[in-house]
């Protein structure tokens, strides 16, 4: 395994539950992986497998009627470990770390700015109560981040509110926020999706530049493959509040183990192989949260189940980074 | 910003023209003219028809309606409203000391309902689903929903009667010199007139804070770690700010044209009050510049509305 004082978060065994209607959804239901310092850790899966409510879950952003019930969040300071599950919700410990040492972009630069406060005001806030940083200095600060995320003429554009931003540039702004007090992680939730393809590899360049550049450990959740081909070091693959299959990108993408990730992988189109190249869909559906499958989650949509999938398969180690959800995977490991 | 304010004044000025001109035509379509208010009917049946016909002319009434227009408009521009029917007092004069009365319980009413409004209705969405949410929800729904006649004359019944607290009415009292001494009779009338406009303003509040407090932006603010005073006030509320601007712009012009009922309930010397008697003695002059004066306060209080709402919106600033 990595050394420690690689690892900028540590998650284990993490269990976040949601309370609806006198109801239990077990969205996380053991999750662990590492953050590493400098690279990016992919997070893929089908929309509601918890990808989102990981992210959540390290920020402490969790909605009111969902917890934390096990597991921990260990944050690797420089100033030693945090466990951040045991932190308050928005306490003045957690609030110290949210947006200065863990910060966070999100799915829809649209909304996730406020309309009524000028791209840079929203800059200097995080500024201001992270750096002590105020007036002219912030201004000077905000300008060079906008002029960093490739905006131009960042001295005009600090000033704009944010609907005179085009998508991408308002996600370069979320991005400049983010980056504002140069934190150790930055959590991506699905950061391109609403934006266009052109956009996309921009934004996700910048992404990957900021990470050689500060040596920011980068979580990155998306549902898009190619996305994970091109920056991925780590991948997490997720279904239904368990990570399934993690490894490194080679590992995970050239010698996919799970049936899930074998089957997800499969259900990616090619570009340019034409209209009548063979897309295999996954059959069937995800299992409704509330009434989920006895055993392994995938099982009922799983080609390869039998009787032994009633019962939840281990976490097996196939090479000390590569790990597996699954009974039959020593069947299924690619030759070579 | 500041073209967007020119932009808009100048949009007003044709619309105040276009309403000064419905106004003299409604005074126009009141039946009688001036000669037959300023001629007693017994006498004027007596009266040589030439006589009167005569008279008409020396007052100019027999000029064609637009140059009456005219003068009547001009003479408006200067403050020269003309005279009530009843004792012939300028209308100028009449304004003068009836409008700074209800100007006082306006203002009293609206920055107390203002700020009380929006305080309870931030306390109500942040607790939501509490009791103290769902106690301020029935206050609310009851202070829109019972008119304010009765909070009137319930509240006079209880603290000028019964507890004696307060005078029953009026304004002011011989030897009163300042607002300190009027204070008492100010209280009960503005109070009651807040009523409905609190739970109005309470009400908008709540949803409107609701509905920015589960925008995205509130996460965003969170996740950048500022504490939650500041998640609240500067995210939320500035954001569910703008329907309530709204709201409040929009009953203003309901205060200054005369909060009738109440002016009446409470013998309050306002511009309600005498509206009520112009109606009454069919004083038609005073009657159309109370209306002339409320229509103007709309146009201004829309005016004052678009201007905060560009203020407090970036967004709403077009053409910038």
């Amino acid at each position: 395994m990595t050394a420690t004082q690689d690892i900028a978060i540590s998650v284990r065994d993490l269990k976040t539950f949601f309370y609806t209607n006198n109801r239990c959804n077990k969205a996380l239901n053991g999750v662990s992986f590492d953050i590493k310092k400098g690279k990016t850790l992919c997070i893929v899966g089908e929309s509601g497998c918890g990808k989102s409510v990981t992210a959540a879950s390290i920020m402490q952003l969790l909605p009111t009627l969902s917890r934390i019930e096990e597991g921990q969040i260990i944050y690797h300071a420089d100033r030693g470990d945090i466990p951040l599950h045991a932190l308050e919700k928005n306490g003045r410990q957690m609030r110290r770390i949210r947006g200065a040492e863990i910060a966070m972009i999100f799915q829809d630069p649209m909304t996730a700015l406020n309309p009524v406060y000028s791209v840079g005001f929203q800059i200097k806030e995080s500024l201001k109560y992270h750096m002590k940083m105020v007036g002219r200095a912030a201004h000077e600060k905000a300008i060079s981040l906008l002029k960093e995320m490739g905006i131009a003429l960042p001295e005009k554009r600090v000033n704009d509110f944010p609907h005179r931003y085009s998508g991408g540039m308002r996600q370069r702004a979320m991005i400049a926020m983010a980056m504002a007090c140069n934190p150790k992680v930055l959590i991506a939730d699905e950061p391109t999706t609403a934006l266009d393809v052109t956009i996309q590899a921009q934004i996700f360049e910048l992404m990957d530049q900021l990470k050689r550049e500060h040596g920011t450990g980068i979580m990155l959740i998306t549902h898009d493959m190619g996305v994970v081909a091109e920056l991925a070091d780590d991948v997490a693959v997720m279904y239904m509040g368990n990570i399934v299959e993690a490894g490194t990108v080679d590992e995970v993408l050239r010698h996919p183990t799970h049936p899930y990730t074998k089957a997800l992988l499969a259900s990616v189109p090619v570009l340019g192989k034409g209209r009548n190249q063979d897309i295999k869909a996954i059959r069937g559906s995800t299992p409704d949260p509330l009434n989920r499958p006895k055993g392994c989650q995938f099982a009922d949509r799983c080609d390869f189940a039998t009787a032994q999938c009633q019962v939840m398969p281990e976490e097996t180690h196939i090479t000390p980074t590569h790990r597996v959800m699954c009974w039959r995977y020593k069947e299924l490991v690619p030759n070579g | 910003m500041l073209t967007y304010i020119i932009r808009r004044v100048l949009i007003l000025i044709p619309m105040a023209f276009v309403i000064c001109f419905l106004v003299y035509l409604g005074l126009e379509l009141t039946p009688g003219d001036a000669v037959s208010h300023m001629v007693n009917p017994d006498a004027a049946g007596s009266m040589d028809p030439a006589q009167l016909e005569a008279l008409r002319q020396s007052l100019g009434l027999g000029q064609p309606f637009y140059v009456r227009f005219w003068a009547w408009f001009t003479n408006l521009l200067q403050g020269n409203f003309g005279y009530s029917m009843s004792g012939g007092v300028p209308i100028s004069n009449i304004i003068a000391t009836r409008l700074p009365a209800t100007l006082e319980l306006a203002a009293v009413a609206l920055v107390f309902s203002t700020v009380v409004g929006s305080l309870l209705g931030v306390v109500s969405a942040l607790k939501r689903g509490s009791k103290t949410d769902s106690v301020l929800t029935v206050i609310g729904m009851l202070g829109v929903s019972i008119p304010e006649f009765f909070f009137g004359l319930v509240a006079i019944l209880v603290f000028a009667l019964n507890l004696g607290w307060f005078p029953v009415g009026g304004r002011s009292m011989p030897g009163y010199v300042t607002l300190w001494d009027r204070l008492p009779h100010l209280v009960m009338p503005a109070m009651v007139l807040s009523i409905m406009l609190t739970a109005g303003v309470m009400r908008y509040a709540r949803s409107s804070m609701l509905d920015a407090l589960s925008r995205d932006f509130i996460k965003t603010a969170r996740s950048k770690g500022l504490p939650e005073w500041r998640v609240y006030l500067l995210h939320g509320f500035r954001v569910a700010l703008t329907p309530v601007v709204v709201l409040i712009g929009f009953r203003l012009p309901v205060l200054i044209g005369g909060s009738v009922i109440i002016e009446q309930v409470f013998q309050w010397p306002g511009i309600g009050n005498e509206f009520i008697s112009a109606v009454r003695s069919q004083d038609y002059p005073v009657v159309m510049t109370i209306a002339l004066l409320s229509v103007m306060a709309v146009l201004v209080a829309s005016l004052i509305v678009d201007i905060l709402t560009a203020v407090i919106d970036p967004r709403v600033r077009l053409g910038e």
